[in-house]
């Protein structure tokens, strides 16, 4: 038994990896980006105010939003390449708005790996202006069309260059990092402060941005190995400097990463909305099992009778019903807080009254039972039909066979041959059907929880995607799966209770 | 007595031996009366659907007023102003097109004869294929450097208040409307959140716009919904399921591995994500995101029925005889394997209807398109009983009516079944 479970566990691994490789392609290769309001178009205003550009460019990094999504290969990109970008970025090609844009984020994203080239365009950049300006005092009224460019691509360089030679700190996250890393940390924090400090307003005199430049110059020429790959490095970050990468080695430590709209980390939330989902789910579940087996059975011994047609159809319609339709319904015509309610009885939604706290034990229970009737009767009563049709049938089956005539023949009373020796066989095949309920019963709980205002993983998930907080979206696709795994690993586990002939070795 | 049996038994078994297995299929299938029934009530939805210009709308079917005869119905029909969506465009075409195509099955049947039978799948499918062509063309802009005869946007007169203007100067004005006068996007600030009343069958919605008029717009929506999105994923999971069945091995290991992932997904989760994320969602996107999510089920069927059929002898046969393999999967099993996947697509048309509901309840679906869900929304944050019953009894009713064929459907495929 133990070694079949450990082999379940391990076939489970890669369905959920390819899993995870689905979420997370989708949310990756998905159109529109997280943050995005964050950012302001304006070229001018940002040189400026480059704190904003800079935070913006901390929140991408943080969420590994720079990084190539699979692949990396950004160590072997050509000085060319950013050479366009750059004018790209500053106009000197034509180009739309848009393309200035993604100029300017291709730019930003490239981060160490555009430093050497980078350097190196200043640096040439600079020459052309040195070599051409007569006039240092006024020197922008007598360039040359091709000076002023060079200009232009020097001191867009030099932000660029400034923005993508900070360094994040490593691991920012951690609430009680250690000596070794806060010390890091510091090291990489006075770095950063340094270069915030090399940068120049576009209207400072040449001598000013000259030695500026010179600094740049210097601060490069001492980390020029920083900026070189071997073969080795490049295999490296090939693979691993992506977002894919990143994600999975976080998903390892079961480290979700941090909500994008709440910044608090995700883990701890979903940890505590799993407490609500799953009990809904689980509860459901249960509660579907007790009422449709003794509707399975009600049925297969009253065969062809007018209460087995009776409930046959009231259960199919119940099944063609939609969930929200009848919520809708129920909330209006119930719940306390209507005003056209016929009814009074239940709470407008929600898990628990505004007085929880002060409540006893069994207060508390009854409190939550209360709110949770509603929900409940909508996410199970859908999933009767087909478990007790499938009760039926599967009994059905079952008292044709030679033992339950066998049973019968020796005199036992119906309610032993049904309940002791039919029953366990009949009840296999809708067991089989707990593996695809599950998903549905997950996924119906999103539309029960938006509706009562349960706070649970459904209503999270809704809301994390009408915010594209990517972090929420894919720990709650991931869990929710992990959940449907287990789940049908409990089923098959539950065979052999149910049937003592199945034996797994 | 003698003379008759006689007379019918050696007619009886050979009967039932000629009989395809579809039409013994059909046969079972026109037994089961309550199944029939909702055949029937398909084909009313579809007219319903196909209808539904004329049923309710702004633009009259004819105009005469100071001598001038006008018919801006049928041009109506092809404004963008008027039906911005494909699906709406799709089915006006059907609805001008309707007679024609009568015509030409007419034709074709009257020449054709005793062997009609044969052709008959031909014929429809040569049908549905020249209008989908039509549909295609209509749908783009510009044809080359022509601008399309189909495409155009026009400002869209109001006959009715152009009709009482006209009276009360004192001229004569004839004009024959659509059965009910309100256009389905027509919205009417003033007259928001309107009881029903012989004016408004169905009431009004928060803006105003007519609910009966939307139900009836509403009904293309939903069962355009189900067909395709269940095409696209039938299509999907034959391929797959068939590929898997019949090759087995690597490839089967492979399909089986995908299949099994696409399971464990809570798939609502997914549909839910995959449709957030896509700005300026179309209908369209709604379909293909429900199709490409869902085809794990008849990927299933199709490879177990696979799995059965490869070693049968008539396959065998057909594979011995040196048929390329396309051939043999799809032109001699795929047809003997399929008849599980037409119970499965009619649930799936069901769900995939409920499913499109769902997303537009919770505001995720295509808001230029008159979706049940999203009225039943409307009700549920306004607190109407009109707003939340009527396109609640209508998802119910047309969810209920696929269930139902789909049930006979199964009784009728396999009799064993039925206990």
């Amino acid at each position: 038994m133990k070694a079949y479970i450990l082999r379940r566990l391990l076939i489970m691994l890669p369905t959920f990896c390819g899993i995870s490789l689905i979420v997370f392609l989708v949310l990756n290769l998905a159109p529109g980006r997280p943050g995005a309001q964050q950012q302001s178009t304006d070229l001018a205003s940002d040189l400026r105010g480059q704190s904003t550009q800079e935070s913006f460019q901390i929140f991408r990094e943080q969420f590994s939003l720079d990084k190539p999504i699979l692949f990396n290969s950004r160590f072997a990109l050509e000085p060319a390449e950013l050479e366009h970008l750059l004018k790209v970025s500053a106009r000197l090609i034509p180009a739309t708005a848009a393309e200035q844009i993604a100029a300017r984020e291709a730019l930003e994203d490239f981060g160490e790996y555009g430093i050497p080239h980078l350097v190196e365009l200043i640096g040439q950049a600079d020459k052309t202006v040195r070599d051409n300006s007569g006039n240092e005092a006024s020197p922008a009224a007598s360039d040359s069309a091709e000076v002023a460019a060079a200009r232009h691509i020097r001191d867009l360089g030099v932000y660029f260059l400034k923005l993508n030679a900070r360094r994040p700190l490593v691991d920012p996250f951690n609430s009680a990092p250690s000596d070794e890393l806060r010390a890091k940390n510091q090291r990489i924090d006075s770095e950063n402060a340094e270069i915030r400090e090399m940068s120049y307003a576009l209207d400072a005199p040449e001598a000013e941005k000259r030695a500026i430049l010179d600094k740049w110059q210097a601060w490069y020429g001492e980390r020029r190995q920083r900026y070189e790959y071997s073969s080795l490095d490049k295999v490296r970050v090939f693979f691993l400097d992506t977002r894919f990468a990143r994600y999975w080695r976080n998903l390892v430590k079961l480290d979700f990463g941090v909500s994008l709209v709440s910044r608090e980390p995700v883990m701890d939330t979903l940890l505590s909305k799993l407490k609500y989902s799953l009990s809904l789910s689980v509860v459901s579940l249960l509660l579907a099992y007790l009422v449709s087996i003794p509707l399975g059975i009600f049925s297969a011994v009253k065969k062809d009778t007018p209460g087995d047609r009776a409930l046959t159809v009231g259960l199919f319609m119940l099944y063609s019903l939609p969930s929200f339709f009848v919520a809708t319904l129920l909330l209006i015509y119930l719940s306390v807080g209507s005003d056209i309610a016929w009814l009074r009885w239940f709470p407008t939604g929600g898990w628990q009254s505004q007085d929880f706290d002060q409540l006893t034990t069994w207060g508390k229970l009854k409190d939550v039972a209360w709110h949770l009737v509603l929900p409940l009767f909508c996410l199970t009563y859908g999933s009767l039909a087909a478990l007790s049709r499938y009760m039926r049938t599967g009994l059905l089956e079952v008292i044709r066979s030679d033992y339950v005539r066998t049973a019968r023949a020796k005199g036992l009373p119906e309610s032993e041959v049904i309940g002791r020796h039919a029953l366990r066989n009949g009840l296999l095949p809708i067991l089989t059907l707990l593996g695809g309920l599950l998903p549905a019963v997950l996924g119906g709980s999103v539309i029960v929880e938006y509706i009562f205002g349960i706070p649970g993983m459904g209503l999270w998930v809704i809301e994390a995607i009408y915010q594209r907080d990517y972090n929420v979206i894919m720990a709650v696709q991931l869990s929710s799966t992990i959940l449907v795994l287990v789940g049908l690993l409990l089923t098959d586990l539950s065979y052999a209770l149910v049937d003592p002939r199945i034996r797994y070795q | 007595m003698t003379a008759a049996l006689n007379s019918s038994e050696p007619d009886a078994p050979d009967q039932t031996l000629r009989a395809s297995y579809l039409a013994q299929v059909w046969q079972r299938f026109r037994k089961n009366r309550i199944a029939v029934l909702g055949v029937w009530c398909i084909g009313v939805l579809v007219a319903l659907a196909i209808l539904a210009p004329v049923l309710s709308g702004n633009q009259p079917l004819y105009f005469r007023a100071q001598g001038n005869t006008q018919f801006p119905f049928f041009s109506g029909l092809f404004n963008r102003l008027l039906f911005e969506s494909g699906v709406d465009l799709f089915f006006n075409l059907l609805l001008v097109l309707l007679p024609l195509y009568a015509l030409v099955y007419w034709v074709i049947r009257r020449q054709s004869g005793v062997h009609f039978h044969g052709r008959y799948w031909r014929v429809l499918g040569a049908l549905v294929g020249f209008h989908c062509a039509l549909f295609l063309t209509a749908s783009v802009e510009q044809l080359g450097s022509i601008q399309n005869p189909l495409y155009f946007t026009e400002t869209v007169t109001d006959y009715h208040a152009l009709q009482a203007q006209l009276e009360a100067q004192g001229h004569d004005v004839d004009s024959v409307f659509p059965m009910r006068p309100y256009s389905y996007r027509q919205t009417a600030p003033l007259r928001g959140l309107e009881a029903p009343s012989g004016d408004h069958w169905f009431g009004t919605d928060s803006e105003g716009r007519d609910v009966f008029a939307r139900m009836l717009f509403g009904t293309r929506i939903s069962l355009t919904i189900g067909v395709i999105a269940v095409g696209i994923y039938v299509g999907i999971g034959v391929v797959l399921g068939a590929l898997a069945g019949y090759f087995g091995g690597a490839v089967d290991m492979w399909i089986s591995r995908m299949i099994e992932v696409m399971i464990c997904f809570p798939s609502f989760f997914l549909i839910l994500t995959l449709a957030a994320l896509i700005e300026q969602r179309s209908i369209f996107h709604v379909m293909i995101i429900i199709g490409v999510t869902s085809w794990t089920g008849v990927a299933r069927l199709i490879r177990a029925e696979f799995l059965k059929h490869k070693s049968l002898e008539y396959a065998q046969a057909a594979i011995a005889l040196g048929l390329t393999q396309t051939r043999v999967i799809f032109v001699h099993i795929l047809p003997n394997a399929i008849a599980p996947v037409l119970v499965s697509a009619t649930f799936g048309i069901a769900s995939a209807i409920l499913t499109e509901s769902a997303l537009a309840f919770l505001g995720i679906g295509d808001l230029t398109v008159a979706s049940w869900g999203e009225t039943l929304n409307t009700g549920r944050t306004q607190e109407k009983l009109w707003l939340i019953l009527v396109p609640g009894f209508a998802i119910f009713f047309v969810v209920s009516i696929f269930n139902l064929v789909g049930e006979g459907l199964r009784d009728a495929l396999d009799p064993k079944l039925k206990t």
